[in-house]
C-alpha cells in the first residue's frame, strides 16, 4: 500500500505529541544505524504510545529500530531498512518494587545505573555487569543478552528475567512469565525475548529477580601466565567448596589495561558472603593458588569498576564474543592468540568467565578484511568445540564481509524463521539485523 | 478413535512387537498419571529405544492426524501424561541410557527415560549432583522433569529444571529432529531451548538432554524451628530472605500436617506447634555456620517454641523425614485430597495463610499445608472423602477460590507441577487473550498440526479452534493511507 511520508509523520505526532517526534536533520543524523538514516525518531512517553506507534509502522510497512542507550547498535547485520527509530529512554518508570520479595518491575528504558541506585538502600542488586552497564538500559541489556563477570555465579538475563511485557510487530501489547520467583504457568516467554534483539517484540516492561547484596566482597588476582595453568587452576576452584561471585580471566594486555604495568595474565576471583566467610574463603583461595604454583595478590577496592570502564571498547576496536567450554579454556585462548597474531600482529585484549568458557575479545589493528579473516578462522576452530563467535561490535564493512552471528544449526534455524514469519511477517522490527538475516 | 489395522502394523514395524502395547489391559496402565482424576487410555502405546524411531512415529501420526501423548514415568500431578482424546502414547522408559558424563565441562547427556536420582548416583562418587529434586526423584524421568520444568525443595537456591538444562535433542510435532542449545553457555539466535523446557510435550518429544552438574556443597546445616502461630513462621520466612540469606530449602508445615505426621511416622515435631519451619543451608562451612546462627536467631525473635539444629546426617534425615512423608501422612486424615500448587509473592505468605483458613471454613473442608515457603509456592492439600460426591464439590470450590486468591495477590497458578489438563482452564486467570494468543502461535511453530499432547497446557478456546484474538491498539484514522 502506498504511504505518504508527510501524513505518517502527522500520525506519529498524533500518537506521541509534537515534542516526541523528531524529523530534523540533526536528530536523524544522531539516530543513524550503521549509516542508515531513519525518517523519524519517536520517544514514547507511555507504553500505549509505544504500542500505537508500532501498530502504525506495521500498517505503513515501515521498519522500526528500537533503541535504548544506543551502546550496542553495532551488534548484528547492518539493517536493510530503517524508517522509525524508537527511543525507549522515556519509558523509565518503576512499576512495582517489593524489597521483601526480591523482585522489581520496571519499564524497559530505565538505566541499570538508576536501578542500582534504587536498590542499594535495600542492600539488593541486579547482578548483571557487562562493560558500561550503568548507562545502558535494562531493555537493551535484555534484548542483547549482555553479561559480564558476575555471570559466573548468577547466570545471565535468562536466569533473572521473570516476566516481560512487550509490543508485538502488529502493536499488540503482550505479557509473558510472572511476577513471582517461581512459575511454570504456560510457556517460558521471557526466555524467548532475551537476546532476541527485539525481533519478536519491543520490550516495554521487565519483572526482574533481585539478589541480596553480599555483606562483604573481596577480590584477588591469581597470576597464571600459561593458559593451561589457568585452566587447571579454574578446574580445581570449581571443584572446591568455594563459591566465587566472579572468576574472570584476563590475558596480559587486558590485565595491564586494568591494573597498569604491574598487571599480568591471570584469573581474578571475587568472593562475596558474610565477612567471616569471605576471609576464610580468601585463605583457602590462597592455598589453592599456592598449590597451583601461582602468585596471589589482593585486588584493590574498585577493581571491578575499573574493569567496567577499561574493558569498554574504544572507538574503532572490534569486539568478539566467543563461547567455548570450561574444559577447553587453554585451547581456546591459544587458538585465538595464534590466529590474531598470524593474521595481523594486532593487539588482543581478552577477558572472560573462566568457569563457563565464555570470552570477550577486543582487537584492533587489522583491516576490515583482516578482521573478517580472523573471525572466520576462530569460527572454524570453535566449531569443533561446539562453540560460537559473535561480532558484538565492529565496523559496517566487517559485518558486511562476515556474518556477525555465525552459523545456526539448520533445524533450530528453521524454527527461528517460522517464529519470525509468524510474529513479524512484514519484517517491521529490526529487519535483517538478526541471525541469518531474519 | 480406534487406530486402523495398517496404522498399527506400521507402528509395530517401527518399534517392534516388544515396543508396542495395544491390548486393553496393557493400555489401561497408561490411562492416567498421578492426578488420577483425569483418565483417558491411549489407543496404543509405543515404547521406542532410539530417536530415529521417534521421528518415524511422529511422521506417521502427523500424516494420519493421530494425537501423540509423550510420557516418562507418569509421576506428574497435572493430568499431563494421559490421553484425553486417545491416540498414540510414546513412553520414553526404554530410552534410559546415560550417553555421556563430561566432568571437565560439568555436564552429562542422557536419554529422556533416565531416572532423576540415577544420574546423581552415577556422578556422586566424583562429588557432583544433578540439582533438580522433585519429591518423585527416585522414579521420575529426566525427560519428564524437562517437560514439566520440575522444581523441588532445593530449587530455592539452585533454581528449577530450566536452570540446569544446557541442551536438548527433540523431535518436533512436525517430525523434525532438532538440536536446541548445547554444552556451551551461549549461542546466537532465539533461546528455543528456554521455550521448550516446560512445554509439557506440546512442542515435541525430547530424545536426549544435556544437563549441568553441580559440585556438592562442603557443608549442610538443617534447622527445624517450631512456632505457635503460622503467622510467626511466615514472618520468620520473610525475615530470613530479607536478611540476605538464601537457604537451599525453606519448607513449612502447618498444624494439621504436623498432627498427621506425628501420628503417622513419628517425626517427633513438638505437639503444640502450629507451624514447623525446616531450614536447610548449604555452602562453604564458615558461611553456613554464620548464616545458620543468624537464621536461628531470627526464628527465636519471631517467637519460636523450639529451634533444633541437626548434629549429624542421621538427625538431618530425621528432620526431613516428616516433610518427605507429608503427602502420605494425610491419608490418616481423609481418604483423598486435591493438591494445589499456586504461588504468591513470599511477602504475602501471612495473608494467604489467613485466607486458606477462611476458605477452608467457608467450604467446610480441612486444608493441610506443606509448602516451599522460601519461594511462596503453596501446596495446600484440600481433604475430602471420595465416597461423598458432595464433599468433592466443596473441595473443588475451595480449590478454585484459593487459586483466585493467589492470583489476586500477584501470584501464579502453578509454581512447579505444571499446567497439564488440570490447570489449562485456569490460565486465563493469569493471562490476557493477547498473551494466550502469543503462546498458541509459539506452539504452532513447533507443532503445525497441533498433534502433540492436545488439550494440555493451553486452554481450548470457547469460540474457535484458531486460538485467541487479541485487541489491536488504536492508530490514528486514515488520512495517511
Amino acid at each position: 500500500m502506498a504511504v505518504a511520508a508527510r501524513s505518517i509523520g502527522e500520525a506519529l505526532v498524533m500518537i506521541a505529541g509534537r515534542d516526541r517526534v523528531r524529523d530534523d536533520g540533526g536528530s536523524l543524523d544522531a539516530a543513524t544505524v550503521d549509516g542508515v538514516r531513519p525518517r523519524w525518531v519517536v520517544r514514547p512517553a507511555s507504553i500505549d504510545q509505544l504500542s500505537r506507534a508500532i501498530a502504525l509502522a506495521n500498517d505503513g510497512g515501515l521498519a522500526v529500530v528500537p533503541r535504548g542507550a544506543g551502546s550496542a547498535l553495532e551488534l548484528g547485520n547492518p539493517p536493510s531498512r530503517v524508517d522509525v527509530v524508537i527511543d525507549l529512554t522515556g519509558l523509565d518508570q518503576v512499576i512495582e518494587y517489593n524489597p521483601d520479595d526480591l523482585t522489581i518491575t520496571v519499564q524497559a528504558g530505565m538505566s541499570a545505573g538508576a536501578l542500582a541506585a534504587l536498590l542499594a538502600p535495600h542492600r539488593q542488586w541486579l547482578p548483571i555487569d557487562p562493560p558500561g552497564i550503568a548507562a545502558r538500559t535494562l531493555g537493551g541489556v535484555t534484548a542483547t543478552n549482555a553479561s559480564g563477570p558476575l555471570r559466573a555465579r548468577f547466570g545471565g538475563l535468562r536466569d533473572l528475567l521473570l516476566g516481560v511485557r512487550f509490543v508485538q510487530a502488529d502493536g499488540v501489547l503482550t505479557w509473558g512469565g510472572s511476577k513471582v520467583v517461581k512459575s511454570v504457568s504456560g510457556y517460558d516467554v521471557p526466555k524467548l525475548m532475551v537476546g532476541a534483539l527485539g525481533t519478536l517484540g519491543v520490550l516495554a516492561e521487565l519483572t526482574l529477580r533481585l539478589h541480596p547484596l553480599p555483606d562483604s566482597e573481596r577480590s584477588w588476582l591469581v597470576a597464571l601466565d600459561r593458559p593451561q595453568a589457568a585452566q587447571d587452576f579454574v578446574a580445581r576452584l570449581i571443584d572446591s567448596p568455594l563459591q566465587p561471585n566472579r572468576v574472570e580471566l584476563f590475558n596480559d594486555d587486558a590485565a595491564r589495561l586494568v591494573l597498569g604495568e604491574s598487571g599480568s595474565a591471570g584469573v581474578a576471583v571475587a568472593i562475596g558472603s558474610v565477612a567471616d566467610a569471605v576471609l576464610e574463603q580468601g585463605e583457602r583461595l590462597g592455598a589453592l593458588a599456592k598449590a597451583a604454583g601461582a602468585r596471589i595478590t589482593p585486588l584493590p577496592e574498585g577493581f571491578w569498576s575499573r574493569v567496567d570502564s577499561a574493558m569498554a571498547a574504544p572507538p574503532g576496536w572490534t569486539v568478539l564474543h566467543v563461547a567455548s567450554l570450561a574444559g577447553r579454556l587453554a585451547d581456546t585462548i591459544d587458538a585465538i592468540g595464534d590466529i590474531v597474531r598470524t593474521a595481523s600482529g594486532a593487539a588482543v585484549r581478552l577477558n572472560g568467565c573462566a568457569s563457563l568458557g565464555t570470552f570477550r575479545v577486543l582487537m584492533r589493528g587489522a583491516s576490515d578484511a583482516g578482521m573478517a579473516a580472523v573471525v572466520t578462522r576462530v569460527r572454524a576452530w570453535i566449531a569443533e568445540v561446539g562453540g560460537s563467535v559473535v561480532v558484538a561490535r565492529g565496523s559496517v564493512e566487517l559485518r558486511k564481509a562476515v556474518d556477525p552471528w555465525g552459523p545456526v544449526e539448520p533445524g533450530a534455524f528453521a524454527l527461528m524463521r517460522a517464529l519470525r514469519d509468524e510474529f513479524d511477517p512484514k519484517r517491521v522490527l529490526n529487519p535483517g539485523r538478526y541471525v541469518g538475516g531474519l | 478413535m480406534p487406530l486402523s489395522g495398517p496404522f498399527l502394523q506400521e507402528l509395530e514395524r517401527i518399534v517392534g512387537i516388544a515396543g508396542l502395547v495395544r491390548t486393553p489391559e496393557g493400555r489401561l496402565v497408561y490411562e492416567c498419571d498421578m492426578h488420577t482424576f483425569y483418565k483417558g487410555a491411549p489407543d496404543a502405546v509405543a515404547l521406542p529405544t532410539r530417536a530415529d524411531q521417534v521421528v518415524e512415529i511422529v511422521k506417521l501420526c502427523r500424516r494420519e492426524r493421530v494425537p501423540i501423548v509423550p510420557r516418562g514415568s507418569g509421576t506428574g500431578l497435572i493430568g499431563g501424561a494421559m490421553a484425553p482424546v486417545g491416540g498414540v502414547m510414546i513412553g520414553t522408559n526404554r530410552m534410559d541410557a546415560i550417553l555421556e558424563i563430561d566432568l571437565p565441562n560439568r555436564c552429562a547427556t542422557v536419554q529422556p527415560g533416565v531416572i532423576n536420582l540415577s544420574l546423581t548416583r552415577a556422578v556422586a562418587s566424583s562429588g557432583y549432583f544433578f540439582a533438580p529434586d522433585p519429591s518423585s526423584q527416585m522414579v521420575s524421568s529426566i525427560g519428564g522433569n524437562v517437560a514439566t520444568n520440575a522444581g523441588g525443595p532445593h530449587c530455592l537456591k539452585y533454581g528449577i529444571t530450566t536452570n540446569h538444562v544446557l541442551g536438548l535433542e527433540m523431535v518436533t510435532g512436525a517430525g523434525e529432529l532438532v538440536r536446541l542449545g548445547g554444552k556451551g553457555a551461549e549461542r546466537p539466535g532465539y533461546d528455543l531451548l528456554g521455550a521448550a523446557v516446560g512445554s509439557e510435550g506440546t512442542f515435541g518429544i525430547v530424545t536426549a538432554v544435556t544437563v549441568r552438574l553441580l559440585h556438592a556443597a562442603e557443608a549442610v546445616k538443617t534447622i527445624l524451628a517450631s512456632f505457635t502461630a503460622i503467622e510467626d513462621a511466615s514472618e520468620a520466612v520473610s525475615a530470613i530472605i530479607a536478611a540476605g540469606i538464601v537457604p537451599a530449602a525453606l519448607e513449612m508445615l502447618d498444624e494439621l500436617m504436623i498432627r498427621a505426621i506425628n501420628e503417622g511416622t513419628g517425626a517427633g515435631y513438638p505437639k503444640d506447634a502450629a507451624a514447623v519451619l525446616l531450614i536447610e543451608l548449604d555452602g562453604p562451612a564458615a558461611e553456613v555456620e554464620a548464616q545458620g546462627e543468624r537464621a536461628a536467631r531470627i526464628c527465636w525473635e519471631r517467637g519460636a517454641l523450639e529451634v533444633r539444629v541437626a548434629a549429624d546426617v542421621a538427625e538431618r534425615a530425621l528432620l526431613w523425614k516428616g516433610r518427605k512423608e507429608a503427602a502420605g501422612a494425610v491419608g490418616r486424615l481423609a481418604p483423598t485430597y486435591l493438591l494445589q500448587d499456586a504461588v504468591v509473592p513470599r511477602s504475602k505468605l501471612p495473608a494467604i495463610m489467613r485466607e486458606v483458613i477462611a476458605i477452608g471454613a467457608r467450604h467446610r473442608v480441612q486444608i493441610a499445608n506443606v509448602f516451599h515457603a522460601g519461594d511462596g509456592n503453596l501446596h495446600p492439600l484440600i481433604l475430602y472423602d471420595d465416597r461423598e460426591p458432595e464433599e468433592l464439590e466443596r473441595a473443588k470450590a475451595a480449590n478454585e477460590e484459593l487459586l483466585r486468591a493467589c492470583i489476586e495477590m500477584g501470584g501464579t497458578v502453578t509454581g512447579e507441577h505444571g499446567v497439564g489438563l488440570d490447570k489449562a482452564k485456569n490460565l486465563p486467570l493469569q493471562y490476557a487473550e493477547a498473551d494466550l494468543n502469543f503462546m498458541y502461535r509459539l506452539r504452532r511453530a513447533f507443532d503445525p498440526e497441533l498433534i502433540m499432547n492436545p488439550g494440555k497446557l493451553l486452554p481450548s478456546h470457547p469460540a474457535c479452534g484458531e486460538g485467541f484474538r487479541p485487541t489491536r491498539p488504536r492508530v490514528p484514522d486514515g488520512a495517511w493511507i
